[in-house]
């Protein structure tokens, strides 16, 4: 294993940040014990409840402070973005393109609108400054950088009463000077600068001065939170170590991310990601492993299909998660590699209703947790509107005294009376709506699914579907028949997911430069280009305490055909041209060898490897499920009622096998297997399912 | 009542899915970036008589004429009874045939829209399941995809001239068959090639087209097989039943009356002489008139908007204050007649130059219309928005690359003020949506330097709520070059609402060694090494009186 600096044997602790609850996973490497726990967020201090939680397990460990990991995800830095509450930001850029942030691609958001929306503002005009300086494409200072200008600048700067600066030139990638002068004056002044340099040396100005203001913008509040944190932990552990989990699906050392906030925008649904391609490597192993004997050799492909109340977040795992380059976070694009998680505006709570038209509607419009579903029980009955999650009670399919475990005991007649009442607009009964709903997003899910594969240039028959979150087991199954996917994995830590995954990610920092050269660059000249980057990346890693020969460096060319504006990413190696062609030529469908090739970008992806847990398999048990039986129930899977049994998902075992149609219920979800559909138990309690081509 | 309102919204899902995926597919495979970053391409489905069932939102200036496109190709290849075999009435389309056009004559808009369509047929898997009662295949309806090619000819690169007559504007295809029964028309292919600028990029351009209609036919087939053919067509129909209600239900809540705008484009290119385009929209209960027949005949220089643009502008403006996610088909305009005299500026005939009708004309066209419907519901119209497009082309050789080079842009500008709301800024308008060219990007392709892209202070209209701003964007040429304007709202301004002041016009200028020239809205001007083109775009109009 790498040399992380930290005790093999230490304590790992993974804490994601909810907005409901605050979760922790702990796992201990002496005896591969897992244990998960949750605890009531504290959205005023958040750090109030992750040092309650590490109180509490330090003292059920009994543990010296020295011997913990803590690996941290928080939405603090969304937050500061989505809800507009970062610290007041000024711009400072080329003198004629101060409005660039706001015109950013001239484009409307939505296209058949008449009530069209001006972009929020992170930076109101009259604090976006313009220099008198000029670099070209080729690097070239064509207006040299007043000095004397600088320092009226700082002047008027100084009066603003600000906290972060962003420093965004054009083609500063190509000549970084005048960014950096300005950057050193400002930081002596006592302010957080955020350089487009060093956050994103790429060609193409809004993108880079979008993704340079949102860092100058959150980093100062994530700054504030994670300095609390620290002080808090370090009063109560003295020495240990933290990190934090990036958008990227890696982790990082508590200094960097103190740095740079954009990167750490994502934090928490990238670690449900990680855990889940995790997982899926492991379940994938399982199963390969008693068909072949042999160890997995295709490379493991998945959907996570994370479906909560109000969306649903939906990603890529090819081989590893499948990283996009263009996120775009509450209106303003992020142009540094995160994980590609896509979300659908639909989810249990999504409200079902008549349109003008006559068609049955569900979503996008949310009952969310409050009121919620109409069999939440919460609001007034004469406001309740019919959910999802109604539906699938009226089915009898989400079982009301097992919600939960059954802590909250769902209200049946309420969800009954609500679909009822949406059955007599369309002229069914409450049987016949509810089926409807159920369908209706159904079918929303296969096309945004679908087109979120489709987009990336994949599949879906080709990948297995993962499902984590609460939402998401009483519809899986059916989403993968309708989407010719053959296998359905169900984890057992769904709802600890995302922390689970701060435990298995490795520390990740990615590098990039636009050098735009000819395709036939000599490959030294390529070195040349990539050994900056690659000092810096073997710098940072040994600052998170990884010695050289555990440094993974990933080389890679973003590469074109000349003209074309978008690029693709290929591995760096002897024959990158004869790949560029081929991979253009097996995703888009043609290549032109002859061609002219254009290297825009260089990239390194810098990896140390951190030991992932290990879960110990499980005891191969019985085939029947007789101990996790539980009774028999009347549930409707089409518009005849038929008895179903019901199992508790948290008695199954390893080896256990359920033919469908049956529901499994669990406290943190429920799932329904329809007619035909099989599931096992593997040895790490993972739910395989299945289905046979019979209907 | 619709006979299944769950499964029309799964058919609704599931046949948009069609279009987008065509999109996908189209814009992903492309290779320019006028396609593939700039999105100027729509997709949709249709049904076998050609009304389109499905569209993906893509640009919408082709949301009305993607039917005309799909009906001139099965207008141009049916079979009609003859003396000789009086039973013949077929489609005249088999199996891989796939029809090429961009005559704006016959289904297209201007020349550079190149549009493909595909008949799809029952495939051998959908025969397996005896959907058919014959041993032929079944026209299950049609997929077509549009997008706007860089250059296909014609006496100026980017074929966007301000021309006398269409022959003069590019290459002109008539429908014709790029495919018979999967195999490629090679000479046809060629003759396509050979009459444009950029050869390599267009054949790029238009094999991803084919791909799109390719997966396009293939997911046809795949729901025919899962649902069946007969549920396939009928929720076609339905789907258009149920857009047309929704029409239905917005005209009938449009007060009935008789509602006239008036509205000028200051000149078509030749004589700075305004040309009229007037509407007067009748609407009498769910029923709505639409009447362009007072508007200018057609005009010499390139303004002239063939019939399918002013179609697609009628269909834009009804369909955003439908508001609601409904399904682009030809059902809404089912219960809204368009009357657009033949010869006229709105609905031209051969050989008026069209390039400008589809950029420029289509977004007076709807000034007009949301000016008159003002007058029946003042809460939900804005005030007019740039109008414009502001089209530039710079064109010359590079000396360092050794080569020559074509910079096509668009500009944004204000967005008119409503009741409510200022107006955005920067940003582009009713017809088009395409996104603009990074600075870098195109200092990195082009001898060109931009020395200005910011917003053009106060230049929206003042009124209680104030129209957004234009922009400016001022470029540096580098070497000599020859710049060509199409560009409107130079002369005449967006119009205010409710005592709203009207939005700045427009202004293009050159500056030649310090002094400025101010050039005319439309025409072509040489700029030497250093000299700099300013493109001032306009405000919008500004909705309600200061007071």
């Amino acid at each position: 294993m790498a040399n992380t600096g930290e005790a093999h044997q230490a304590l790992k602790i993974g804490v994601d940040i909810g907005g409901t609850f605050t979760d922790f996973v702990i796992y201990n490497p002496a005896n591969g014990e897992l244990i998960t726990s949750k605890r009531l967020s504290t959205p005023n201090n958040p750090a109030q409840a992750v040092l309650d939680g590490l109180n509490e397990i330090l003292d059920d460990y009994e543990l010296k402070p020295s011997e913990v990991v803590i690996t941290h995800g928080s939405t603090v830095a969304t937050n500061a973005l989505l809800e507009r509450k970062g610290s007041r930001t000024a711009l400072v850029t080329t003198k004629g393109f101060r409005d660039l942030l706001e015109i950013g691609r001239q484009d409307r958001p939505e296209l058949y609108t008449l009530s069209v929306k001006s972009r929020p503002q992170l930076i109101p005009r009259e604090l976006r400054f313009e220099v008198h300086e000029r670099v070209n494409h080729l690097g070239e200072i064509l207006v040299p950088l007043d000095l004397d200008e600088l320092s009226e600048l700082i002047t008027k700067i100084d009066d603003e009463n600000l906290e972060a600066i962003a420093v965004c030139l054009l083609f500063s990638f190509n000549a970084p000077e005048h960014e950096n002068v300005i950057a050193d004056e400002l930081r002596r002044a006592g302010y957080f600068v955020s350089v487009s340099n060093e956050i994103l040396p790429e060609y193409r100005e809004f993108e880079r001065t979008s993704t340079t203001v949102i860092n100058a913008y959150v980093t100062p509040v994530l700054d504030r939170y994670l300095g609390v944190l620290e002080e808090s932990i370090s009063n109560i552990a003295g020495s240990f170590h933290l990190r934090i989990m990036q958008s990227n699906g890696g982790i990082i050392s508590l200094r960097e991310a103190r740095q740079s906030g954009v990167r750490c925008i994502l934090s928490g649904p990238a670690g449900g990601v990680v855990a889940a391609s995790h997982i899926g490597r492991m379940a994938q192993f399982d199963w390969e492993n008693q068909n072949t004997g042999l160890e997995a050799s295709s490379n493991l492909s998945l959907i996570t299909f994370d479906m909560g109340g109000t969306s649903t977040d939906v990603s890529l795992v090819e081989g590893v998660p499948v990283v996009t380059t263009e996120t775009i976070v509450g209106d303003y694009p992020i142009k540094i590699p995160v994980l590609d998680i896509h979300t659908i505006g639909a989810g249990g709570g999504s409200i079902a209703k008549v349109d003008e038209g006559g068609a049955l509607r569900v979503g996008p419009e949310s009952a969310g947790a409050d009121p919620g579903p109409a069999c939440y029980n919460h609001g007034s009955q004469e406001h309740d509107l019919p959910t999802v999650t109604d539906a699938n009670v009226v089915l009898g399919r989400l079982p009301v005294d097992h919600f939960l475990g059954g802590e909250f005991h769902l209200d049946r007649s309420r969800a009954q009376e609500v679909m009822r009442n949406l059955g007599e607009k369309i002229g069914q009964d409450q049987i016949g709506a509810a089926l409807g709903v159920v369908d209706v997003i159904n079918a929303h899910m296969v096309r945004a699914i679908r087109l979120v594969s489709i987009e990336r240039g994949y599949d879906p028959e080709d990948f297995a579907l993962l499902s984590f979150g609460g939402a998401g087991g009483l519809h899986a199954s059916d989403l993968a028949r309708q989407l010719g996917i053959p296998k359905v994995i169900i984890p057992p830590l769904a709802s600890t997911l995302s922390a689970f995954g701060m435990l298995s990610a490795d520390v990740i920092k990615d590098y990039s430069l636009t050098v735009m050269l000819p395709g036939e660059t000599p490959q030294t000249r390529i070195l040349d280009a990539f050994s900056e980057i690659e000092q810096k990346g073997q710098k940072d890693m040994h600052n998170e305490g990884f010695a050289s020969e555990n440094i993974n460096l990933k080389r890679t060319l973003d590469l074109r055909y000349l003209g074309q504006s978008f690029e693709l990413n290929i591995p760096f190696s002897e024959d990158y041209l004869a790949n560029f062609h081929r991979t253009h030529h097996d995703v888009y469908g043609y290549s032109l060898p002859e061609a002219e090739v254009e290297l825009v970008n260089i990239r390194l992806r810098a990896i140390g490897k951190i030991e992932a847990p290990t879960i110990t398999p499980l005891p191969l048990g019985y085939d029947r499920p007789d101990q996790a039986y539980l009774e028999e129930r009347e549930v409707f899977l089409t518009d005849e009622h038929e008895l179903i049994p019901l199992f508790r998902g948290e008695l199954l075992i390893h080896g256990n096998s359920v033919p469908g149609p049956a529901i499994i219920v669990r406290k943190d979800t429920t799932i329904l297997l329809l007619k035909n559909d099989s599931l096992v138990v593997d040895r790490f309690g993972n739910l395989i399912i299945t289905h046979s081509e019979l209907d | 009542m619709l006979s299944d309102p769950i499964r029309l919204e799964v058919f609704k899902n599931v046949f948009a899915a069609v279009a987008e995926e065509m999109g996908v597919v189209l814009r992903k495979s492309s290779y320019s970036p006028n396609i593939k970053e700039r999105r100027d391409y729509s997709c949709a489905l249709f049904d076998p008589t050609g009304k389109m069932i499905a569209q993906a939102a893509h640009i919408p200036v082709h949301l009305g004429s993607m039917p005309l496109s799909v009906l001139a190709a099965i207008e141009k290849f049916k079979i009609s009874p003859t003396a000789d075999d009086p039973q013949a009435t077929n489609h005249g389309f088999v199996p891989g045939d796939i029809v090429v056009l961009n005559d704006p004559y016959q289904g297209g808009t201007h020349l550079p829209d190149i549009t493909f369509v595909s008949p799809v047929f029952t495939s051998d898997e959908n025969k397996t399941l005896k959907l058919g009662t014959s041993e032929d295949p079944i026209l299950l309806g049609y997929v077509a995809s549009r997008a706007h090619h860089a250059d296909v000819g014609g006496m100026t690169p980017g074929s966007m001239p301000v021309a006398r007559e269409i022959i003069q504007e590019g290459l002109i295809i008539p429908p014709l068959k790029l495919f018979e029964a999967g195999r490629r028309n090679r000479a046809a292919w060629d003759l396509i090639l050979a009459n444009v600028r950029t050869p390599e990029e267009r054949a790029g351009d238009l094999w991803a087209q084919i791909a799109a209609n390719i997966r396009g036919g293939i997911r046809l087939q795949e729901i025919t097989a899962k649902y069946g053919i007969d549920q396939v067509h009928f929720f076609m129909q339905e789907l258009l039943s149920y857009t047309e209600s929704m029409t239905r239900h917005l005209l009938a809540k449009i007060p009935d009356g008789i509602y006239e705008f008036e509205d000028f484009l200051d000149g078509d290119g030749i004589i700075d002489k305004p040309i009229s385009i007037a509407v007067r929209i009748m609407i009498a209960g769910d029923e709505a008139e639409v009447d362009f027949s007072e508007s200018a005949p057609q005009q010499s220089g390139s303004v002239n908007a063939v019939y399918a643009i002013t179609l697609s502008a009628v269909y834009y403006v009804f369909r955003c204050l439908i508001g609601l996610d409904v399904p682009n088909n030809s059902g809404c305009l089912v219960p809204i007649k368009v009357i657009a005299e033949p010869g006229s500026v709105v609905n031209a005939l051969p050989p008026a130059p069209v390039a400008g009708g589809n950029v420029e004309t289509s977004q007076r066209i709807v000034d007009v219309l949301l000016g008159a419907l003002a007058k029946a519901v003042p809460d939900k119209i804005p005030a007019a928005s740039q109008g414009t497009m502001n089209n530039i082309t710079i064109g010359g050789w590079d000396p360092n690359k050794g080569r020559s080079f074509t910079y096509y842009e668009t500009i944004g500008g204000g967005i008119g003020a409503r009741i409510d709301a200022d107006g955005p800024s920067g940003m582009h308008s009713h017809m088009t949506n395409t996104l603009n060219t990074p600075v870098e990007a195109l200092e990195y392709a082009y001898p060109l330097q931009v020395i200005q892209y910011g917003i053009r202070e106060n230049s929206g209209g003042f009124g209680k709520y104030c129209g957004g701003d234009g922009l400016i964007r001022e470029i540096e040429s580098l070497v000599e070059s020859q710049v060509t304007l199409l560009t409107e709202r130079r002369r005449l301004p967006p119009y205010g609402l409710s005592g709203g002041d009207p939005g700045s016009l427009g202004e293009n200028q050159i500056i030649e060694s310090g002094k400025e020239k101010v050039l005319r809205g439309k025409g072509t001007n040489v700029l030497k090494a250093g000299d700099r083109l300013v493109v001032k775009t306009p405000g919008g109009g500004g909705f309600g009186s200061e007071d």
